[in-house]
């Protein structure tokens, strides 16, 4: 005769007598806690950290922190869960404790894990790729009413050259709006542009040029600086530049010396 | 050969042989006059006002150190007697094993594992805190925005020292001394495979050490670790001892790579079969395995800096058809399987110790072993995501985020790994298992923070700022380092015969890790923010975020102190280790303190994996 006894457990149960379980409900408190956490961390804290967003790059750039972050942190939040909940329940005492359960492998709870770390990382190559994808065509279109800078690296300044307008400079002001077109070499060693605010970079190289687009969108100070160890001098590579109305812009242009169109 | 270990423990006497009087000091003597030798030489032929021919006397003067240095130490007695058709005899071989000579043998070229074993240690451990305190005058430079306590030379030569030094450290942190001394007896082996080639791969990594000090005579290394080509080939004198280095390191890794691949694959005990392998031994072959191919071309990339430097080749001189990316590739083929070279063997001393504490079976060995694997196979088609803004090629940027992005999936199963080994256990929180802990949350963030840098619009962002050395730093220090403290907690026992002061080793934990996590979340904060790395001086704008890594190294710095006076006092006057303190199951607890020579009186013989803790249930 069958008896319920007999039976093995169903799902149901299983799942049921699972989540009453002291050490998995504590586990799942601070995993929830520290997913929080994090979620708070990424979307409220980290930015305060980043210089003024003057780029749909730069915006691009910090999305990627926030967003990452705020997937990355269940799986975070788990793991720190578990860990917490073991560490606070230790063994005190000199001698080694009682053995755990032998618990040598399970299937199920490795193919899940597997599935959604790849799920992850699908994620985070594909908003990658589309990003690259979104950012270079929208280069491409605006390329033909595009500023032209070229950026020259040498030992330890920098040095911008409107063929536009013909004349170069020491400072990097921009037009606000207007596509720019970065067009980047080196005199001596390897060094790399970076207008901080604009969120891009590239590496100035001795005869090579290397190309960085992006449309800056508001108005204010930028910082130029190298990101590429370049000698002796290489933490005083620096440079200033603004975001002007394009009127400004024009007037800045006569005074250097320049001929606008 | 099982005869060696029943005798007493006296000095053979292999009569009136060479290498009786050959040691560490005849090696320094022969090692400098042979430098000064070839530096008088050199300087006849050379015009010694010109800045290519300095480079070649110097580069020959230290090929000329490291060769007299293994010649006065006896590294090639073997080989000449080779060369004349003899071989050594059996006391001579004896000898060299180091049987009953107390402490001198560890100044010899001596080549029993064990003693190779502490050699490294003992030499990692001088490169850590040389490291270490070229950190702090780093940090303390950064203190505030223009303290300038040191001039950018200088700033720039620590920088790159700093880097160099603690990279070759970390290379072999857990290999050398781990690897050598403790690895053979876990596979139930009697020595490794290739004795003598083991203490040449230990010889010639002290020669390419003492090598890269002598860079602080010749105007230091002013181009950071990764040397990037023209700079390196603009740099002064002291890039020779660079160079030179990594040359001869390059070899030094290739023998132990070689040595320690083969030990594992041929000397396992009878019944230690593919699944019974600990997973200590398994992550450092794959570690050294992967070394193998990695390292030739940073030794090419070297090779090709000297020739530039020394007589005006071009190959990185873009003005005669050369080009400043060729090194970066050549550099970063290396670059990027190394950093897991590192990483892979910590990992694996924390796998080790999590299922002798926690009192349960490694979860999943499996798991393990295809994440190690998959990291390993992975590791060498990511190379140009360090050179995603170099603009070497823009449109391959999206194939290596791919694939750099891919590795966290087998990272992942580490986790997996650790998770389900501590899931319903109770840990014993001694110092090695403390040490799985600040990994989980370490790694965690560095691992985090690398899928950031992996996507290109935020690498566009964050390279080459201080976020990428917070980054590194987690991984490499936070995981890697703390994995090698904590294998050091766990095997001190054994290597040593005493037990680690633990109060001692508690307290410098919590520095450490305290400290560590304050430096560099500073640093990310200073990344986030804009802060260039390798700056001698910075704007106000990241003064706070500078002041707390700062404050966080002299935390870190006195921790490591600690640390350093808990190992000396315990290895001198430290409480009498038992042979197994830790009641673990695998091999290298079962043999006694002092090990004999062959390790085993009798060979074991290998029925089960060494994770076989835990009630059914």
């Amino acid at each position: 005769m069958i008896t319920s006894d007999s039976l093995p457990p169903s799902i149901g149960d299983r799942t049921r007598k699972f989540i009453k379980r002291h050490d998995v409900r504590m586990s799942f408190l601070y995993g929830s806690f520290f997913t929080l956490l994090f979620i708070f961390l990424g979307l409220s804290f980290y930015p305060k950290f980043m210089p003024k967003i003057m780029s749909e790059q730069m915006q691009n750039g910090k999305e990627v922190i926030v967003y990452f972050t705020v997937i990355s942190a269940p799986i975070a939040g788990l793991v720190l869960g578990i860990a917490l909940y073991t560490f606070l329940n230790r063994h005190k005492g000199d001698t080694p404790p009682p053995d755990g359960p032998a618990i040598r492998t399970n299937t199920p709870v490795i193919l899940v894990w597997t599935v959604v770390s790849s799920l992850f990382c699908l994620v985070a190559i594909v908003w990658g790729l589309v990003e690259m994808n979104v950012a270079s065509s929208e280069a491409a279109e605006n390329e033909p009413n595009a500023i032209v800078v070229e950026v020259t690296g040498s030992q330890w300044v920098w040095n911008f050259n409107y063929p536009e307008y013909g004349f170069s400079t020491d400072k990097l002001n921009l037009p606000i709006d207007r596509p720019v077109v970065f067009r980047i070499t080196s005199v001596d060693v390897n060094h790399s542009f970076w207008p901080v605010q604009l969120g891009v970079k590239v590496d100035a190289n001795r005869y090579a040029v290397t190309t960085a687009r992006t449309t800056p969108n508001v108005l204010g100070v930028i910082d130029i600086k190298c990101a590429e160890l370049c000698g002796l001098y290489h933490a005083y590579m620096e440079s200033e530049g603004e975001i002007m109305t394009a009127a400004n812009f024009n007037s800045w242009v006569k005074a250097e010396g320049g001929h606008t169109a | 050969m099982t005869t060696f270990a029943n005798k007493t423990q006296t000095a053979p006497k292999p009569g009136r042989s060479l290498i009786t009087k050959l040691n560490m000091g005849t090696g320094l003597v022969v090692g400098i006059v042979s430098a000064e030798v070839m530096y008088w030489l050199s300087k006849s032929w050379f015009d010694i006002n010109e800045a290519a021919e300095i480079n070649k006397i110097l580069t020959l003067s230290m090929f000329a150190w490291c060769i007299g240095f293994l010649v006065g130490i006896g590294a090639f007695i073997g080989p000449f007697r080779w060369l004349i058709g003899k071989d050594l005899t059996a006391e001579e071989h004896l000898y060299m094993a180091g049987e009953g000579q107390g402490i001198s043998r560890y100044f010899k070229y001596c080549t029993d594992h064990k003693v190779v074993g502490i050699q490294y240690l003992v030499g990692v451990m001088t490169m850590l805190g040389v490291g270490g305190a070229m950190a702090m005058m780093i940090r303390t430079n950064l203190i505030q925005p223009g303290s300038r306590l040191v001039t950018p030379e200088i700033y720039n030569s620590l920088v790159g020292l700093h880097g160099i030094t603690m990279i070759i450290a970390l290379i072999v942190v857990s290999t050398g001394p781990f690897g050598n001394f403790i690895l053979p007896i876990m596979i139930g082996a009697r020595d490794m495979a290739f004795p003598r080639l083991n203490a040449l791969s230990w010889w010639l990594l002290f020669t390419a050490i003492i090598t890269l000090c002598s860079a602080w005579f010749f105007g230091g290394i002013p181009t950071g670790w990764t040397a990037y080509a023209p700079l390196s080939v603009q740099a002064g004198p002291g890039m020779n001892a660079f160079i030179v280095a990594i040359i001869i390191f390059a070899i030094s890794s290739a023998i132990a790579g070689a040595n320690i691949t083969t030990t594992v694959v041929t000397m396992r005990a009878k019944g230690m079969n593919l699944t019974r392998i600990p997973i200590f031994v398994i992550g450092a072959t794959i570690s050294v395995a992967m070394a193998i191919p990695a390292f030739p071309t940073f030794m090419a990339s070297q090779i090709m800096a000297a020739f530039d430097r020394t007589i005006g080749t071009g190959f990185y001189d873009a003005n005669v058809g050369g080009s400043g990316w060729l090194y970066a590739h050549l550099f970063w083929i290396m670059g990027h399987p190394e950093v897991y070279v590192i990483l892979i063997p910590g990992v694996a001393v924390l796998l080790e110790i999590a299922p002798v504490f926690v009192r349960k079976p490694l979860f999943s060995v499996n798991s393990a072993i295809l994440g190690f694997a998959g990291i390993a196979g992975l590791s060498f088609l990511v190379w140009a995501h360090h050179m995603y803004i170099s603009g070497w090629s823009p449109s391959l940027n999206g194939p290596f985020m791919v694939t750099t992005e891919m590795i966290s999936i087998p990272t992942g199963l580490i986790f997996l790994v650790l998770l389900g080994t501590l899931w319903r256990g109770k840990p014993w929180l001694k110092l090695p298992m403390l040490g799985v802990y600040a990994f989980i949350w370490n790694f965690l963030i560095g691992g985090v923070t690398g899928i950031y840098l992996s996507d290109v619009p935020a690498d566009d962002y964050l390279h080459g700022s201080m976020f990428v050395t917070a980054h590194f730093h987690y991984t490499l220090m936070g995981a890697a380092l703390t994995g090698a403290i904590a294998g050091l907690a766990f095997w001190f026992p054994k290597m040593t015969g005493r037990m680690l002061h633990e109060r001692a080793g508690y307290i410098s934990f919590w520095m450490v890790q305290i400290g560590f996590n304050l430096i560099f979340l500073g640093m990310f904060a200073a990344g986030s923010q804009g802060q260039p790395r390798r700056v001698a001086d910075y704007a106000q704008t990241f003064a706070t975020s500078d002041l707390i890594s700062t404050i966080g190294a002299y935390l870190t710095g006195t921790g490591m102190l600690v640390l350093l006076w808990a190992v000396i006092h315990s290895w001198r006057n430290g409480k009498i280790a038992p042979t197994n303190p830790w009641g673990s199951k695998t091999l290298e607890w079962t043999v006694p303190y002092p090990i004999p020579l062959e390790n085993f009186h009798e060979t074991p013989v290998v029925t089960s994996d060494g994770y076989g803790y835990g009630r059914s249930n």
